[in-house]
Parts: C-alpha cells; structure tokens; sequence
C-alpha cells in the first residue's frame, strides 16, 4: 500500500536460439511475476528476433520484448531479481514512463488513428504545407550568405 | 591592433557558415519525448564510430540534447545501438 503505483516500461532480450513456445514460456514466467506482485500488464510487443549491434555472451540475435505495465514500486525488485537469475534472458532494462513519454505516446495513437482513415479523408495533406515552408527560408538565407 | 581584424573577420565568416544549422531538429519537429526504441532516429546522432554526437555540431539544444544521451544511452544497453562499431581498417 505504501509504495505508489506508476506505469513502468521493459523491455527483454531473449535467447533468439530457443524454440517460440520455450521463448513464450519466458514471457509468460515474467508476465506471470509482475501480476503476482500486485502489477497489471497493459501491453506486450514482441519485436522478434533481431541482430544484436554487439555480442552478448557469445550471440548475434536475440528475441525481443517489450512490455508495458503499471505495477507497485515494490513489484521491481523481484522483477530485477528474477531477470538476473534467469539464465535465458540476455539483457534487460525497465524504466519508469514519465509524463513526457506518456503524452508522446498519445500523440503517436492520436496521429495514428488520424493515419488510419487516410483514404476517406483528405485531412492530413494540410499539416504538409507548413511543414515544408522552413525549408524555402534556409534556401533563400543561404544565398543571402 | 592589426593583429585583432584579421581574427575578427575569420569568427564574422565562421559565424556566417554556422548560422544555417542552428536549429533543434527536436524543437523544430516539437517532440516531447526522446525514445530509446527509436534506433533509427538515434543512429543520425551517432558517429560511424559509435560515439555521440555533440550538440555543438548537431545543433540540438541542451534539454533536447540531455534525454537524447539518455536514449542512447538505453540503446546501447539492449544492442541496439553499439558502444564501439569496429571499423575495418
């Protein structure tokens, strides 16, 4: 009760050589953990595999996971625990989603679902024009130069 | 005395080149928030070495260019972004 709830952000990598239901098992093992320990889960995306820009221990892809959950302070340290323990799981990183990243992230879902019936409306050929019209000031103080 | 007018007319000329690129892209395109899934985004700030890119040369303002380290930073930490690329030579 004591410690605040706050929507948190991580993201996994998984060793990329098991099979897909082995690699599920893992999700759900940490899934699992997060809402024992009083979290809810709001969303999960799995990237898939992917090349690592370096190796780690001795692997050039690994499956990626990133996940979305609003869980107690208190909900982290096993989280970071069980990670750390868990020998199928290369890398990871949880941070907290500050107001910021929560107001950019509505506005991508707003900007998408403005994307999304592009075809019936003609709306989002109006945002272009202004959008380009810095480009023409650069130009023209570039030949004042 | 005639040592200082050459020296200012060269910072007048340096100044004239550097006046162009002196925009945040961040400001300019009004995002709020840096993320470090954006490995695209994050490799334009990045050297061929792997190295961040100063604001100095980029242009990108002081906040803009704080929670860029940070997503880089974040990057690096999940692969996805690398601490060293090897240059083959």
């Amino acid at each position: 009760m004591a410690s605040p709830r706050r929507l948190y952000e991580t993201t996994f990598i998984v060793n990329a050589s098991l099979d897909d239901s082995q690699i599920d098992t893992v999700i759900g093992r940490i899934q699992d953990l997060i809402s024992r320990n009083g979290g809810t889960i709001l969303a999960v995306n799995k990237w898939g595999r992917k090349r690592l820009a370096y190796s780690i221990s001795k692997k050039s892809t690994g499956f990626y996971v990133n996940m979305e959950f609003e869980a107690p302070a208190a909900a982290l340290s096993p989280l970071e625990r069980a990670y750390q323990l868990d020998e199928l799981v290369l890398r990871h990183l949880t941070i907290i989603l500050d107001k910021k990243a929560i107001a950019a992230r509505k506005a991508i879902q707003a900007s998408a679902a403005l994307a999304a019936p592009d075809p019936s409306t003609p709306a989002p050929a109006a945002p272009e024009a202004p959008a380009r019209e810095p480009l023409f000031t650069e130009q023209a103080e570039e030949k004042k130069g | 005395m005639a040592m200082y007018a050459p020296r200012r007319s060269r910072r007048e000329r340096d100044n004239q080149a550097m006046r162009k690129k002196r925009t945040c892209r961040f400001c300019d395109a009004k995002d709020i928030y840096i993320d470090y899934k954006d490995e695209k985004r994050l490799s334009r700030f990045v050297s061929e070495q792997g190295k961040i890119i100063p604001k100095r040369i980029t242009g990108t303002c002081a906040k803009h260019q704080r929670q860029l380290v940070q997503a880089i930073k974040r990057a690096r930490h999940l692969a996805l972004l690398p601490f060293v690329s090897d240059t083959i030579r």
